[in-house]
C-alpha cells in the first residue's frame, strides 16, 4: 500500500491562541505586565538575601523602586510594542533616570538629567562604594556609594534578566541573572544566602518560566504548551523538587551550615586569610570549627607570648583598618628600633623561633617588640612607628624566622609612677576621632573619669571590660548586626555588652584615646599551646614548641606610657592572658576576672599554660582524655562508610536477583507465563530495550531480537526462546482462557498456553540473557549486572511519587491561577 | 439496520459459545456452515494467495488483505491510480473461488436499476417479473465504482450492508458469501464523483494497490507479454469451503484486552484535534471482523493487539475526515492515524499477575505519553 511518509503526529496541529488569531495584528495583553511582575519578584527577591551583606533594611526601598521602575518601564513599552531594541534602551534609560532622582536629585537638571556635577558625584560616589567592598566587613554599613552600586546593579540584573527572557527567548538562562545577584550574600554572608531571599528569588524564576510558557508571544512556544501541557507541570515540578533538595541537603550533610561559601574557610584554597585587613578576617578566623591557619613557635619567653601582625590606630571611618604608612616604611634588615627610650631597669630579651606553615597575610606575626629577624624569604618592610613587618611581594605563607625580641620589665608601680604628659608620639595615636558615639564617651567618662593617673584610668577600663556585666561571645554580634568594627559598631557593643576581642579591644583603645591615653589596637595570637614537641634554635638550646591557629586570633589594646613604651592590656574576658603589671591583685575587683587570672596564670611554671578550660571553644576544651575515642571513632565511621556503600553499590544487583528467583519459582503455577514475561520484559530493559506503552508484545519481542545476533547463528536458541515466552505469554494474555480443571476435550490441548512452564521459562531466559549478554558492550554489561535499569526505574518511581503528587497540586493551583490571570489583568 | 445486529450478535455469540461450549467445532446450527480446521484453513488460504500472487507480482500485502476482507464478510475498495492492477486483483481474487462473478462497469450513465434489476412486464404470462441485476453474484466487481452518478453509487447501499435487494417492495435475498470489490481512482482525476461518506463506510478496508517493485515489474513484463495470466487461473475453493472459512473466522477468540484496545483506537480518532470525523462503531466492529480473520490467516485462534494494527490503517484510513487545518499542515488519514496509533497504550504486561483475568484494564482512553515507533 502507498501511503504518504509517516510525520510525527501533531506537527499540524494549529491550537486557537486565546489571543493570536481573531485580530491581525497579535494583541499583547498581560504577558509583559506578568513578567515585568515575576522579574521584579525574582531580581528582589534575590536582593533579600543582601541583608547581611547590607546592614539593616534601610537600602531595600531605593532597591525596590528601581527594580520596580525599570521592569515596568520595560513592560510599558512592550506593551506599546515598541521595538525590543528601543524596549531594552527604553530599560537604560529609566534606569538612569531612576538611580539620578535617588542618588544625585541636587546636582541634576529637574531631579532626572544629569549634568556634568552628576558625573563627578558619581565618581565619589563610586569610590566610596569601593572603598567599602575593599576595607569594610559584612555587614556593611549602607552608605549611599554602596547603596547606589548595588540599586545600579539590580537593575542591570533586571535588564539582563529581561533581555533574556523576552527577546532572546531563553527564560531559563535568566536564572544566570539571578545567580549573580545571589553569589554576593553566598560568598560573604557567614551564613550564605539565606531561606527567604533564596525561596522568593527561586519563586520569581519559577514564574519567568511559568509567565514565557502561559503568554509566549511566539507561537512556537505556544504551539507546545498547547500540545504539551504537562510542561507547566513538569517545571513547577521540577522546580520544587530542586528547591527542596537544595534547602534540604545542606541540613542533611554536617557542617554545611557555616562558615562562607560554600562552607567555610575550609575549602577556601588560599590560606586562612588572604585579606588586606586583619580585622575584617578575624571574626571569621575564630569562627572555624576547626583550627586552619596553624602557626608554631619555639620561645624562650618567659611571659605568655603574643604574637603580633598589625595594628590599628585610626579610629575615624566607618570600618577601621590598618594604615600601612608606605611611605615612612624601612626596609627590614638590620635592627628595628621602637623609636622610643624605655626608661625601665630590665630588658626581657626573648629569642623565638616561628614557623607560619599555612598562615597567610602580608604581614609577618612576630612577638613585641622585634629587634631582629632573621631567615625571612622575600622583601620585608616595617612601619617605625608600629614595628609592624609587612612583605612588598611576599606572604607570610611558609616562612621560618627567627625574632629577637625585648620588652621592658614592667610592673604595677613602674606603670603607676608615669607621667601622664606624653611626648614624642605621633598624633595618628592620641587623636580623638570626631564621631565617637555618646554612649562611648559617656562610659568612658563614668569608668575612668574619676582615676587620676594614666595607669589607673587602663585599669579601670580593663576591669569594666572584665566585668561580669560583660559576656564573651562570638555569635552575638553576628546575630544583633554588629559583627566588624567601628564606632557604630563601638555603641553596639557597649550597648549588648556581649562581643569578642575586637570588640573590648577596640572599647579599651577608644576609651583610652578619650581619656588622654594614646592607644592603637593590636591584631594577632593569643598565646597558645604547648604542643609537647622541642625544636633547637641556635645559640639557645632546645626550646618549647607552641602552637596557635585561627581559632587564637585576638585582637588587644596597647597603650602608650611615657618611659616605658607601648604596653599591651588584656580587657577580654576568658581570652589570652592578663599581664601581671595589669592584675588587681591588691584592689578588690570583681571575682570573675580574679578567677580568669588565676586560671590563666600559674605562677610557677614560665612557659604560658595551655589553653583555659574555660573558653567558650569546643576544641581547646576536649583536652587528652578523649583522643582515643576520637581516634577510634573515625575508623568505625570509615568502616560503616564502606561497608554501607558496597551494600548500597550491590543492592539493585541484589535485588534484582531476588526478583528473578521469585519470578522463576511461582507460587501459582497459572502465573508462570506472565511472570517469564515479565522477566523478559526487564531482562530486555536492563540490556537497554525497555518496552515501549504502544508496542505490541510481538513488536516488542521482534525489536529484541534485533538486539540479538542473526537467527540460525550462535543465538538460534535464544532466538527460538523469544519467541517461545512471546508465544506463550500472548496466548496467556489474549488467547481463550484455558478449559476448566475437567476439560476433557482432546482438541482443546491446543488452546491451554503452557508454552512457557515454570523450569522451561527459567531455561528460555537463561538462554536469551545469555546472547544478551554476548551481544551487549561492556558497560552495558556492568549496567545490566550492577544498576539494572529495570529495577532502578522502579527505585525512581517510588521516590518520586511523593514529587508527583506535590507537582499535581501545583499544577492544579498554577493552572487555576494561569486562567484568572488574564481576564483579570485585561 | 437488522443486519448490523445480527453481526453484533454473531460476535458476541461466538465468543460466548466459545466460553461456554467445550466443542465448538461439532457444533452445527442452522444455516450456518461448519467452521474449518486449523489446517484445512490454511491449506485454503494458502492456495487462494498463491494464485492470487501467481497472476499479480509483488503484491502479496493487498491479496492478503483482500482475502481478509473477503473472510471478514466485508468489502473492498481498491483505489489508486489507474494501471496498477486493480482490476486484476478483484478478477484474480474472484476466479480462484468457484462462484458466480459479476461485473459492473460503472460509468455515468448507468442507472440504478442496471444494478440491483428490475420488474419487467412479461407478456407471455402477463405478470411483472423481476430480473436480477449485476449484484446477483456472489463476488461482485464494481469497476471505476466512482465514476457513476451518486444515485446509482447509493443503490448498491443495500446490498452491501443487508445482503439484500428489494424492488417494488420485494426484497430478494443475495446468496452467501457476498462480497463487493469496488475499483476507484482517486478522486483528484478527472470525471469522478466522490464516493459519498456514508457509501464509503459500508465498505471494510480500502486498499491501494501501489507501484510494484522494480523486479516484480520485469517480472510482469516478461510474463504478461503474449497471455493474460487470468486466463490460466482455475478455482482453487469452493463456495462451501468459503463459507466454512468464514464460519471460522467467526469464532476466533477476542479477549477482553483487544476489545478494550479496540474501543480505545475508536476513541482515540474521535478524540484527536486532527479529525473533524472520528471512526464510527460500525467500523470498530469491521475493524475487529478484519482483525479475526487476519489472525485466522496467521493461523491463530485468538486476536493480538498486532493484528488490530495490521488492519487499522486499512479499515480507518477511508473513513475518517481530517481538520481542514491538519489537512492543510501536510497530514494525511494515513499519517494521522499511525500517529494516534503509535502513542496509544497496549495492553502490554500484566501489572500483577495476580489480579488476572483483568477485567479492569487499562483505561481505553488515550493517554497522552510519548509513544515508542515500531
Amino acid at each position: 500500500m502507498t501511503m504518504a511518509p509517516a510525520r510525527t503526529p501533531g506537527t499540524g496541529k494549529q491550537p486557537a491562541s486565546p489571543a493570536g488569531t481573531s485580530a491581525g495584528r497579535p494583541r499583547v495583553g498581560a504577558f509583559p505586565w506578568a513578567m515585568a511582575a515575576s522579574i521584579a519578584v525574582a531580581v528582589c527577591g534575590a536582593a533579600l538575601s543582601l541583608n547581611g551583606v547590607l546592614r539593616g533594611w534601610a537600602w531595600y526601598w531605593p532597591v525596590l523602586t528601581t527594580v520596580l521602575v525599570v521592569s515596568f518601564t520595560l513592560a510599558a513599552l512592550r506593551a506599546v510594542r515598541a521595538q525590543p531594541l528601543l524596549v531594552t534602551a527604553g530599560g537604560f534609560l529609566s534606569l538612569g533616570a531612576i538611580l539620578t532622582l535617588t542618588f544625585f536629585r541636587g546636582s541634576s537638571l529637574l531631579g532626572l538629567i544629569p549634568t556634568g556635577a552628576t558625573f563627578t558625584e558619581l565618581q565619589r560616589l563610586v569610590r566610596r562604594a569601593s572603598e567599602t567592598v575593599l576595607a569594610e566587613t559584612a555587614p556593611v554599613a549602607p552608605n549611599v556609594g554602596i547603596v547606589m552600586v548595588i540599586c545600579a546593579v539590580l537593575g542591570l540584573a533586571v535588564i539582563l534578566v529581561d533581555a533574556l527572557a523576552v527577546p532572546l527567548g531563553m527564560p531559563a538562562a535568566t536564572g544566570v541573572g539571578l545567580l549573580a545577584i545571589l553569589v554576593v550574600p553566598a560568598m560573604i554572608k557567614p551564613q550564605s544566602v539565606g531561606f527567604f531571599g533564596f525561596t522568593v528569588a527561586v519563586a520569581g524564576y519559577l514564574m519567568i518560566l511559568a509567565c514565557s510558557q502561559w503568554f509566549a508571544p511566539d507561537a512556537r512556544t505556544q504551539a507546545d504548551s498547547a500540545r504539551n501541557p504537562g510542561q507547566v507541570r513538569r517545571a513547577a515540578l521540577t522546580g520544587s523538587a530542586a528547591l527542596a533538595a537544595t534547602l534540604l541537603v545542606p541540613l542533611a550533610i554536617p557542617g554545611f551550615d557555616q562558615g562562607t561559601f560554600p562552607q567555610g574557610s575550609r575549602l577556601n584554597p588560599w590560606g586562612t586569610s588572604t585579606g588586606l585587613n586583619p580585622m575584617i578576617t578575624l571574626g571569621n578566623s575564630l569562627r572555624t570549627p576547626d583550627g586552619s591557619g596553624r602557626i608554631t613557635y619555639a620561645t624562650n619567653a618567659s611571659v605568655p607570648l603574643y604574637l603580633r601582625s598589625v595594628t590599628v590606630d585610626h579610629f575615624d571611618g566607618e570600618s577601621w583598618g590598618p594604615d600601612d604608612r608606605n611611605a615612612s616604611r624601612l626596609p627590614l634588615g638590620g635592627r628595628i628600633d621602637p623609636g622610643y627610650a624605655v626608661l625601665a631597669d630590665e630588658q626581657l630579651q626573648q629569642v623565638t623561633a616561628i614557623d607560619t606553615g599555612t598562615f597567610t597575610s602580608p604581614y609577618l606575626p612576630v612577638p613585641y617588640a622585634p629587634e631582629t629577624v632573621r631567615g625571612l624569604d622575600g622583601r620585608w618592610t616595617w612601619d617605625p612607628a608600629t614595628l609592624s613587618i609587612k612583605g612588598t611581594d611576599v606572604s607570610s605563607r611558609r616562612q621560618e624566622y627567627v625574632v629577637t625580641s625585648s620588652v621592658p620589665k614592667l610592673s604595677a608601680g613602674l606603670l603607676a609612677q608615669s607621667s601622664s604628659g606624653v611626648r614624642d608620639i605621633p598624633d595618628d595615636f592620641t587623636r580623638v576621632p570626631g564621631n565617637v558615639p555618646e554612649i562611648v564617651r559617656t562610659t568612658a567618662g563614668t569608668v575612668a573619669g574619676s582615676a587620676s593617673s594614666p595607669y589607673e584610668k587602663a585599669m579601670a577600663i580593663q576591669r569594666f571590660l572584665r566585668s561580669a556585666e560583660f559576656t564573651y561571645s562570638l555569635q552575638s554580634p553576628v546575630q544583633n548586626g554588629y559583627d566588624g568594627n567601628g564606632l557604630s559598631v563601638l555603641a553596639d557593643f557597649l550597648d549588648q555588652k556581649s562581643g569578642y576581642c575586637i570588640h573590648y579591644a577596640s572599647a579599651m583603645a577608644v576609651m583610652a584615646r578619650l581619656e588622654g591615653i594614646p592607644s592603637r589596637i593590636a591584631v594577632g595570637y593569643a598565646p597558645g599551646r604547648l604542643t609537647g614537641a622541642t625544636v633547637t634554635v641556635a645559640g639557645q638550646g632546645t626550646l618549647p614548641e607552641f602552637e596557635v591557629d585561627a581559632r587564637d586570633a585576638h585582637a588587644w589594646p596597647e597603650l602608650y606610657f611615657q618611659g616605658l613604651g607601648w604596653v599591651p592590656f588584656e580587657p577580654t574576658p576568658s581570652r589570652g592572658v592578663v599581664p601581671e603589671y595589669a592584675t588587681d591583685s591588691s584592689a578588690p575587683t570583681a571575682p570573675g576576672s580574679l578567677d580568669n587570672n588565676d586560671d590563666l596564670i600559674p605562677d610557677a611554671t614560665p612557659a604560658p599554660a595551655p589553653v583555659p578550660s574555660a573558653t567558650p571553644l569546643p576544641a581547646p576544651g576536649t583536652g587528652g582524655g578523649s583522643d582515643d575515642g576520637l581516634q577510634l571513632l573515625p575508623w568505625l565511621f570509615g568502616a560503616g562508610g564502606v561497608l554501607g556503600v558496597a551494600l548500597l553499590a550491590a543492592s539493585p544487583h541484589l535485588v534484582r536477583t531476588a526478583i528473578r528467583a521469585r519470578r522463576l519459582r511461582p507460587r501459582d503455577p497459572g502465573d508462570a507465563v506472565p511472570l517469564a514475561w515479565t522477566e523478559m520484559l526487564d531482562l530486555g530493559t536492563d540490556y537497554g530495550v525497555a518496552p515501549g506503552s504502544s508496542e505490541t508484545p510481538r513488536a516488542y519481542s521482534t525489536r529484541l531480537r534485533g538486539h540479538l545476533g542473526e537467527p540460525g547463528g550462535m543465538d538460534e536458541a535464544a532466538h527460538r526462546a523469544a519467541v517461545a515466552l512471546t508465544a506463550g505469554f500472548e496466548r496467556h494474555r489474549f488467547g481463550p482462557p484455558p478449559p476448566s480443571a475437567g476439560g476433557q476435550d482432546a482438541d482443546d490441548g491446543g488452546r491451554t498456553g503452557t508454552g512457557a512452564k515454570g523450569g522451561a521459562a527459567s531455561g528460555q531466559l537463561a538462554a536469551l540473557e545469555l546472547a544478551l549478554r554476548a551481544n551487549a558492550t561492556l558497560p552495558q554489561r556492568l549496567r545490566a549486572a550492577w544498576l539494572p535499569p529495570s529495577v532502578m526505574g522502579r527505585l525512581g518511581r517510588i521516590i518520586a511519587a511523593p514529587f508527583r503528587a506535590a507537582g499535581r497540586a501545583l499544577a492544579v493551583t498554577a493552572k487555576a491561577a494561569a486562567r484568572s490571570w488574564p481576564v483579570r489583568s485585561r | 439496520m437488522e443486519s448490523h445486529r445480527r453481526t453484533a450478535n454473531d460476535v458476541s455469540a461466538a465468543t460466548g459459545n466459545l466460553a461456554g461450549v467445550p466443542d465448538p467445532v461439532s457444533r452445527l446450527n442452522g444455516h450456518r456452515p461448519a467452521a474449518m480446521d486449523g489446517e484445512s484453513f490454511h491449506a485454503a488460504s494458502q492456495r487462494i494467495l498463491t494464485t492470487v500472487n501467481t497472476v499479480i507480482d509483488g503484491k502479496s500485502d493487498a491479496a492478503k488483505l483482500a482475502l481478509t476482507v473477503l473472510l471478514a464478510q466485508g468489502h473492498l475498495l481498491l483505489e489508486d491510480v489507474p494501471g496498477v492492477g486493480k482490476t486484476l486483483l478483484a478478477k484474480t481474487l474472484a476466479r480462484t473461488i468457484d462462484c458466480t462473478v459479476n461485473r459492473i462497469q460503472f460509468t455515468p450513465d448507468l442507472l440504478p436499476s442496471d444494478v440491483t434489476g428490475v420488474s419487467i412486464y412479461n407478456q407471455a404470462s402477463r405478470l411483472f417479473e423481476f430480473r436480477p441485476g449485476a449484484v446477483f453474484a456472489n463476488i461482485v466487481i464494481g469497476d471505476e465504482i466512482n465514476r457513476a452518478s451518486a444515485k446509482t453509487q447509493s443503490a448498491l447501499l443495500e446490498c452491501m450492508e443487508e445482503h439484500q435487494v428489494t424492488v417494488d417492495g420485494n426484497s430478494y435475498r443475495l446468496d452467501e458469501p457476498f462480497m463487493v470489490v469496488a475499483t476507484q481512482n482517486p478522486i483528484e482525476m478527472e470525471g469522478t464523483y466522490p464516493l459519498p461518506e456514508a457509501q464509503r463506510d459500508r465498505f471494510m478496508a480500502r486498499i491501494s494497490m501501489g507501484y510494484p517493485d522494480k523486479d516484480a515489474e520485469i517480472e510482469m513484463l516478461e510474463t504478461h507479454q503474449a497471455t493474460s495470466p487470468l486466463a490460466k487461473v482455475a478455482a482453487v475453493v469452493t463456495t462451501a469451503d468459503v463459507a466454512a472459512m468464514i464460519a471460522s473466522v467467526q469464532q476466533v477468540y477476542v479477549s477482553q484486552a483487544v476489545k478494550e484496545y479496540t474501543v480505545s483506537v475508536g476513541r482515540a480518532t474521535r478524540e484527536s484535534p486532527l479529525l473533524r470525523l472520528g471512526a464510527s462503531p460500525r467500523s470498530m466492529l469491521q475493524l475487529l471482523r478484519a482483525a479475526k480473520a487476519t489472525a485466522a490467516l496467521d493461523g491463530r485462534d485468538f486476536v493480538l493487539p498486532d493484528d488490530v494494527l495490521q488492519v487499522a490503517e486499512a479499515v480507518l484510513a477511508h473513513r475518517i475526515i481530517l481538520d481542514r487545518k491538519a489537512a492543510g499542515a501536510g497530514e494525511t488519514p494515513h499519517s494521522v492515524l499511525r500517529g494516534i496509533l503509535s502513542r496509544l497504550p497496549v495492553p502490554h504486561t500484566p501489572a500483577e499477575p495476580a489480579r488476572q483475568p483483568r477485567s479492569t484494564g487499562r483505561s481505553p482512553a488515550p493517554v497522552a505519553g510519548v509513544g515508542r515507533n515500531h
